[in-house]
């Protein structure tokens, strides 16, 4: 099979901690997995320490004195012929004048669209835009995270769109491979920006409160992440109201430091996610599974895949049912044999499933036949 | 661009070239008008006489369109449609697919249509692609269709095919190259052209008629189920070859995944005419699995979950094929 010179171009100007989430690390892998050479085109943010974690990626500065995306196309300019696949990521507006251009001096040369979108964000897209229609034309290979989207897409858009979720890069998560479901604690834990409202976080709170008097057993609800100063006052009201509750709740702040988020993740046997809605599949259910946590979430757009459809988690579709979210909560709590075995289920599936590199020698094959098609016309 | 109006012809005219729309006859028995009104009149002279019609509509006609891009291509349409208007006594059945503009081209035809024959009528479809579907075959004298609208091959077949025998296709476009599937068909018409518009005539024969059949959108669901259903043959061959461990040859997932893609597109053109909107997704869901499967069997992974799967995927697959084509 062919290598490729790849090049991401990112919407936004990139910022470190990027460089390790999906938009970066999915192109890394397939550069790692098909690619002769991966350029990472940006104006800089600052410094990016995490490049070290990305061998052999070259990033490439865009001058400070010119908007991000009109220093990208001017960039794209001179070096289209030194592009063979390039990487974008969003259904995003500012791409419309970075395809046109590129597709005109590389007629060969083959895009693709991580869309990183959920279904309110699709239907909001300006498809009767013809330079956004267009740009989405101008994309070989469209993927997007959930399957609900996906036939979602299908029927608005009329033309393949993958199905490519949010994945796992394992040398990332060196910790992983020797987790024990013997060493985990009666831990449900939910990591993100807490008190946010696309996250939902009362509702968790709540729906463990009314899960409580159930438990057979003590449960520890442990919430990482940053916290808005009106949660922090509804968490501190909620302790004041149930103080039986109340040792059991722990806000930990944000964890920048990774090894000591992966230790949470290690140590917890749930993972629970209240959200009203996500971009996609949600980097932190990739990160859950990877230490075998079961995954408890309301019926956001990627649960059916979080979960293979309730196989390896329990969904609560209505993201403002407390008690439905706090029954599914108690019932894997007090199903022992259901959160060990699932632990390795859940590890299966997310290692057969998630594993960008497999993901991305999936990718490769669809680039292939798009090349092969091009080199025929 | 103007219409410049004689007592003695009707022209399209850009200061440097015109084109003859219509010419007043030499002499007073025009032998094509069989309609109830004089084409021009030397006995009575108040009589209100066909050209002098032609004169006022035109005159409405430039009033209406001049600022329109389609202006010229309207007085084309005239310039071929005015003949069949008058070949006849019987009430005229005219279809417009025109949904660009809406600048009153069609209430000038139609007036001037009504005024030759009360009841004639000319009906104008909106954009659509069942806009067609409620006609019936060979039911109109004349189908008037913009190319920019809908610029396909079978859907303009499908028009063709609305038309009576001996009856006028007028197909009208300011878009030029036309589009490569268009080519063959707009070759076996009559081209008028002025500026930016050009408008290709058709009189309905068996010929035309036969190449419409062919080439309708009838006939080519028909063959693209056709391709779809050798191709879900083809697949179910290869899948249950893979799901049997039968040696495989080294491109045979290729293969397999080559003829997804090409299903899902064949099914994807097919889109608006599926019972069920959901086979392009099957098609897409079984093209991943036996990537899944490919991968798996490449990297010695644990087949099991992929197999379940690809085994799943494809029975999804297969049943609503067989459901939708069979």
């Amino acid at each position: 099979m062919n290598k490729y010179k790849m090049c991401v171009i990112p919407a936004s100007p990139l910022e470190n901690v990027q460089l390790l989430k999906d938009r970066v690390i999915f192109p890394y892998v397939c550069y790692r997995t098909f690619g002769e050479s991966l350029r990472l085109v940006t104006k800089c943010t600052g410094d990016y320490p995490y490049l070290s974690y990305l061998e052999g990626a070259d990033l490439v500065p865009l001058p400070e004195d010119q908007p991000h995306m009109e220093a990208a196309v001017r960039y794209l300019s001179g070096h289209a012929g030194e592009i063979d696949l390039l990487f974008l990521f969003g259904a995003r507006g500012e791409y419309m004048e970075l395809t046109r251009t590129y597709k005109s001096l590389r007629p060969d040369g083959i895009i693709y669209l991580k869309l990183d979108t959920n279904i309110d964000w699709a239907n909001a897209l300006p498809l009767s835009h013809k330079p956004f229609a267009d740009f989405l034309r101008n994309c070989d290979i469209i993927s997007c995270e959930t399957r609900r989207l996906q036939s979602l897409l299908y029927k608005k858009w009329q033309r393949p769109v993958e199905y490519i979720p949010n994945g796992v890069y394992y040398p990332l998560y060196p910790g992983a491979s020797d987790v024990r479901f013997e060493e985990k604690e009666n831990i449900i834990l939910t990591v993100g920006r807490l008190g946010d409202i696309q996250k939902n976080s009362l509702l968790l709170l709540y729906a463990y409160a009314l899960a409580f008097p159930q438990f057979d057993e003590p449960w520890d609800l442990v919430m990482v992440g940053s916290v808005t100063p009106e949660f922090q006052a509804d968490c501190e009201d909620f302790c004041r109201r149930f103080p039986p509750l109340a040792p059991h709740v722990h806000l930990t702040g944000n964890i920048a430091d990774k090894h000591t988020l992966h230790q949470y993740y290690r140590r917890a046997k749930i993972f629970a996610l209240p959200s009203r809605a996500e971009g996609g599949s949600p980097n932190v259910f990739s990160e859950a599974a990877v230490y075998g946590c079961t995954v408890v979430t309301t019926g956001v757009d990627a649960a059916p895949d979080m979960t293979d459809n309730g196989r390896v988690g329990r969904i609560s579709p209505d993201i403002e049912d407390f008690d439905g979210f706090a029954r599914e909560l108690a019932a894997v709590c007090l199903d022992p044999a259901y959160l060990a075995r699932n632990f390795h289920d859940m590890r299966t599936y997310i290692k057969e499933f998630f594993d960008y590199e497999r993901l991305a020698a999936r990718l490769q094959i669809l680039v292939e036949l798009q090349a092969s098609k091009r080199r025929q016309k | 661009m103007r219409i410049t109006i004689t007592d003695t012809s009707i022209a399209l005219d850009d200061g440097a070239k015109t084109f003859q729309l219509l010419e007043k006859p030499v002499f007073p028995y025009f032998h094509h008008n069989v309609t109830k009104k004089p084409f021009i009149s030397s006995y009575y002279e108040t009589v209100e006489t066909i050209w002098g019609h032609c004169q006022t509509d035109m005159e409405l006609l430039a009033d209406a369109c001049h600022s329109s891009p389609y202006y010229s291509c309207y007085a084309l349409l005239f310039h071929r449609l005015f003949p069949l208007l008058l070949s006849s006594s019987q009430v005229k059945n005219v279809i417009a697919y025109d949904p660009l503009t809406d600048c009153g081209a069609y209430r000038v035809f139609q007036k001037f249509m009504r005024f030759l024959e009360e009841d004639s009528a000319l009906t104008a479809l909106p954009q659509s692609p069942y806009a067609f579907t409620l006609l019936k075959e060979g039911s109109c004298h004349a189908f008037l269709y913009c190319l920019d609208a809908l610029p396909s091959l079978p859907a303009v077949c499908d028009a063709i095919s609305k038309v009576k025998p001996g009856g006028l296709v007028l197909l009208y476009t300011i878009r030029d190259p036309l589009p490569a599937e268009l080519e063959e068909l707009c070759a076996m018409g009559e081209k008028d052209s002025f500026g930016s518009c050009t408008v290709y005539a058709f009189t309905v024969d068996e010929t035309l008629s036969a190449f419409a059949r062919e080439n309708g959108s009838a006939h080519v669901i028909c063959s693209r189920a056709e391709e779809v259903l050798k191709r879900a043959g083809d697949l179910q061959n290869l899948i249950s070859s893979m799901l049997s461990d039968t040696p495989l040859p080294g491109d045979a997932y290729f293969i397999a995944v080559l003829i997804l893609q090409q299903t899902e597109e064949i099914l994807l053109s097919l889109y608006d005419y599926l019972e069920d909107d959901g086979l392009p997704v099957h098609a897409n869901v079984l093209k991943e699995s036996v990537l899944n499967y490919y991968v798996g069997t490449s990297r010695q992974c644990d087949l099991t979950s992929y197999r379940k799967k690809l085994t799943q995927s494809s029975e999804l697959f297969f049943a609503a094929i067989e459901r939708e084509f069979q």
